[in-house]
């Protein structure tokens, strides 16, 4: 869909590309604007993908990121911006300026990375085009947004890097971490696990891992544990196998959103 | 005449008609008419605290709405109202403002500014509230102009500019009203503007003075600036002082150098950022200053409000300045001629290692932001922000809404173009630990906490404790609090559907005392459930 952005009905290209002072401006604006969601250098935050992976769903061309840029991407959460054109610019430079990264290509095979991700368990807890598990993050994008090197982190260590649930400076109706595991003990010291949907100073809503609603009140509670690790299981090499960890992310990559 | 007036009303003991006009007097003596509530802080003495206690430790779990007010508008709703002989003024997002019948939160008048498009408040499009005189409310706005409204139609009877917007000066403060002045400081610490305290006429809104808060060229300080910085040195002013009618000083903190996270161009102390200034009130004159956190690097504004407290230190009787400070630390001073007494911390800080007995803090030269990234408590938001404390003189505790946030702060060069932020890189989140804050009765003189109440995020809105024993606290995640002021044990609470970015105030009409606090969009009143 091409949206009319102002100056630029037409395909037109950055008129301070490589420019240095340029890119410094950028890197400080994206620093200030960018980084909640995209991290501090790009690379990806808890809401944003990593930017410097040379992957422009939305289009690669100037035009195209300018475009995302000031209209936002409506359906995610990128959203409109209010830069002068002379600073989206800048912007677009600094993400240029990033050499294009090694390709880890995915050497294995698509359809049979489906199948195991649809056999070995993953479909219970994570949503791809509208089927699936609830528990996890919706993985009908991640090809789009996470580099390969990522995938693969996220299905052997998926403690290492967790979701930060950076928190939105404008957000003020406060919805919190999302995949944050949560344990809370009952009075009659019943141990329920899930991911909290939500939380304040007097209650919390889990979503367990039966995949139920549970809501409760905290003074009814003895305990709420809150643990700093992924409900995913790590998948060892004996679980999944080398040629099958290729296989399962080639899927993965596969999976940008249309 | 006015003071014939005035008796009455005290005799009476709750003013019943809406006519009645607010006069210096009666705002030096708020304290005597808590059925009102007159300044921003309640009283000159920035205390936050009333003495009715019809809402008390055995009364408040019947806490119930009255009525709710919809601003309709999107953004903080940051209002402290005024209300006055049953008439409650309020301001709202995008400098909205209104009058509502206090009883029954029906509106009489509302007003909205018509606002140019580019404006560039850090923060919001937000403002802290009207102040009063006479038959004139007092408003600071957005596009750095400050207006004058008539209480009975709201419309606008002078406007002044005081700085150019464009160049990203903006208003957000609470004025306050002294004598026949209305008060003000300027926003914009992210755009390297170069900040001020006015004042202005009441009657007409002529320029009486203006206290330039970045020393320039023959002012003393000025050699605090290395080279040009000056010019572009923030110290903005943007959160209501104090007044002593005593010593005719009013008492207004100041905010951060600009660039906020980048200090190597601007070497020295920064005079006066982040200060407590002393000003005479006739003249602008500066009396004394005392500065918490010299050439600072972390955003910490000294813009918390500060506490007029008259009480013995070290065996004698001494009137005292308190100022519960964004860098971390709860700060004595003499308000007579600003000597440092104390600086105790109250939460977590790694910025400093303590408070020399010269008042400056001994840095931590590990904690000086650079180009990857430095981890330092507490955040740029500081270990408690704008929002109001509140003293208690039952209790002699002060309440303190506090944030446990660290920041991962980044240093860069930037090159200052007016108009555009001007912060020297940037801030984010320890993204590890989730930050979380509690309100903290601590003890004003010694620092020493008596308890805390945990939240489950930081808050951004203060506390309003009254002689019934109750501090009321609204917190980010949409609970508005009552405590038990003692002991902190939660008394009563209600879920409002949107994070409180301000503080309660209270007042009493025909014998039943209302607390009002903005959440959302919405100005909500309640009262003890009567049948």
């Amino acid at each position: 869909m091409a949206l009319p952005v102002k100056g630029l009905e037409k395909l037109v290209s950055n008129p301070v590309a490589g420019n240095s002072a340029a890119i410094k401006e950028g890197a400080s604006l994206f620093r200030a604007n960018c980084s909640p969601c995209h991290g501090l250098n790009a690379r990806g935050g808890g809401r944003g993908p990593d930017l410097t992976a040379n992957r422009w769903v939305h289009g690669s061309s100037d035009t195209d990121i300018f475009r995302t840029i000031t209209h936002g991407l409506p359906g995610t959460e990128m959203p409109a911006n209010g830069f002068e054109d002379s600073e989206t610019w800048a912007i677009i430079a600094y993400l240029r300026s990033f050499a294009p990264p090694k390709r880890h290509a995915a050497s294995g095979d698509r359809e049979k990375g489906e199948k195991i991700f649809s056999e070995s368990g993953c479909s219970r807890c994570h949503m791809v085009k509208g089927r699936g598990g609830l528990l996890g993050p919706d993985l009908s994008r991640v090809g789009a947004s996470r580099p390969v090197s990522y995938l693969i982190e996220s299905i052997r260590e998926p403690d290492k890097e967790l979701s930060t649930g950076m928190l939105d400076p404008n957000n003020h109706y406060g919805l919190p971490l999302v995949y944050d595991t949560v344990t809370v003990v009952t009075a009659g010291g019943q141990r329920i696990t899930g991911v909290a949907k939500n939380e304040d100073t007097f209650s919390i809503q889990l979503l367990d891992t039966d995949q139920h609603l549970k809501f409760f009140l905290k003074k009814d509670l003895k305990e709420v544990i809150r643990e700093r690790k992924s409900l995913m299981p790590a998948y060892s090499e004996e679980m999944v196998s080398p040629e099958e960890l290729q296989d399962l992310v080639a899927y993965l990559e596969s999976l940008r959103g249309d | 005449m006015k003071k014939t007036v005035l008796l009455l009303g005290l005799l009476l003991g709750a003013w019943t008609s809406a006519q009645s006009q607010v006069s210096y007097e009666r705002l030096v003596g708020a304290a005597r008419e808590p059925q009102n509530w007159l300044t921003y802080s309640g009283r000159y003495s920035g205390w936050r605290y009333s003495s009715l206690d019809q809402i008390n430790t055995g009364s408040a779990s019947h806490l119930a709405m009255l009525w709710a007010f919809q601003v309709a508008d999107l953004g903080q709703f940051e209002t402290t109202p005024i209300v006055v002989d049953g008439v409650l003024y309020g301001t709202g997002q995008n400098d909205r403002a209104f009058a509502l019948d206090a009883r029954t939160g029906r509106a009489i008048w509302r007003y909205q500014r018509n606002l140019p498009e580019k404006l560039q408040p850090c923060c919001g499009m937000v403002n802290r509230g009207f102040a009063v005189l006479g038959d004139r409310l007092f408003m600071a706005t957005l596009d750095a102009h400050v207006i004058a409204l008539d209480t009975k139609t709201g419309n606008v009877v002078w406007d002044v500019m005081a700085a150019d917007y464009h160049q990203a000066y903006t208003f957000t403060v609470a004025p306050l009203v002294v004598k026949n002045e209305v008060i003000v400081g300027v926003s914009g610490g992210e755009y390297g503007i170069r900040g001020f305290v006015d004042a202005y006429s009441t009657a007409t809104g002529r320029r009486l003075w203006r206290f330039e808060t970045v020393a320039g060229p023959g002012q003393p300080g000025h050699e605090t600036w290395a080279g040009d910085s000056w010019k572009t040195g923030g110290a903005p002013a943007w959160i209501t002082g104090s007044y002593d009618p005593e010593l005719n000083l009013i008492f207004w903190p100041t905010g951060n150098p600009s660039p906020s996270n980048y200090g190597d161009d601007r070497h020295g102390d920064n005079l006066y950022s982040n200060c407590m200034l002393a000003l005479d009130a006739d003249t602008g004159r500066l009396k004394w200053y005392f500065q918490f956190t010299p050439h600072d690097l972390y955003d910490y504004d000294a813009t918390q409000i500060p506490v007029l407290i008259d009480a013995d230190w070290d065996g004698q009787s001494r009137k005292l300045l308190i100022q519960a400070n964004r860098n971390g630390f709860l700060y004595v001073l003499d308000r007579t001629d600003g000597k440092f007494l104390s600086a105790k911390r109250f939460g977590r800080l790694t910025w400093a290692k303590e408070i020399g007995p010269d008042g400056k803090p001994i840095v931590n030269k590990d904690a000086v932001p650079n180009a990857t990234g430095t981890e330092v408590c507490p955040g740029a938001l500081g270990l408690t922000n704008w929002f109001s404390p509140s003293y208690n003189p039952d209790t002699r505790l002060l309440y303190v809404a506090t944030s446990t946030e660290c920041d991962i702060f980044t240093s860069a060069p930037q090159p200052y173009r007016a108009g555009h932020d001007f912060l020297g890189s940037v801030y984010v989140p320890d993204p590890i630990r989730r930050p979380s804050g509690a309100l903290k009765a601590l003890d004003p003189f010694t620092g020493i906490e008596k308890w805390e109440f945990k939240y489950f995020s930081s808050p951004n809105g203060g506390a309003l404790s009254t002689a019934g024993g109750v501090v009321f606290a609204g917190e980010s995640d949409g609970n508005f609090i009552a405590l038990d002021a003692r002991t902190g044990r939660d008394l009563w609470h209600v879920q409002l559907g949107a994070a409180i970015y301000s503080t309660a105030i209270t007042y009493q009409l025909d014998g039943q005392q209302f607390v009002v606090i903005p959440a959302g969009s919405t100005l909500f009143a309640f009262a003890i459930f009567q049948q």
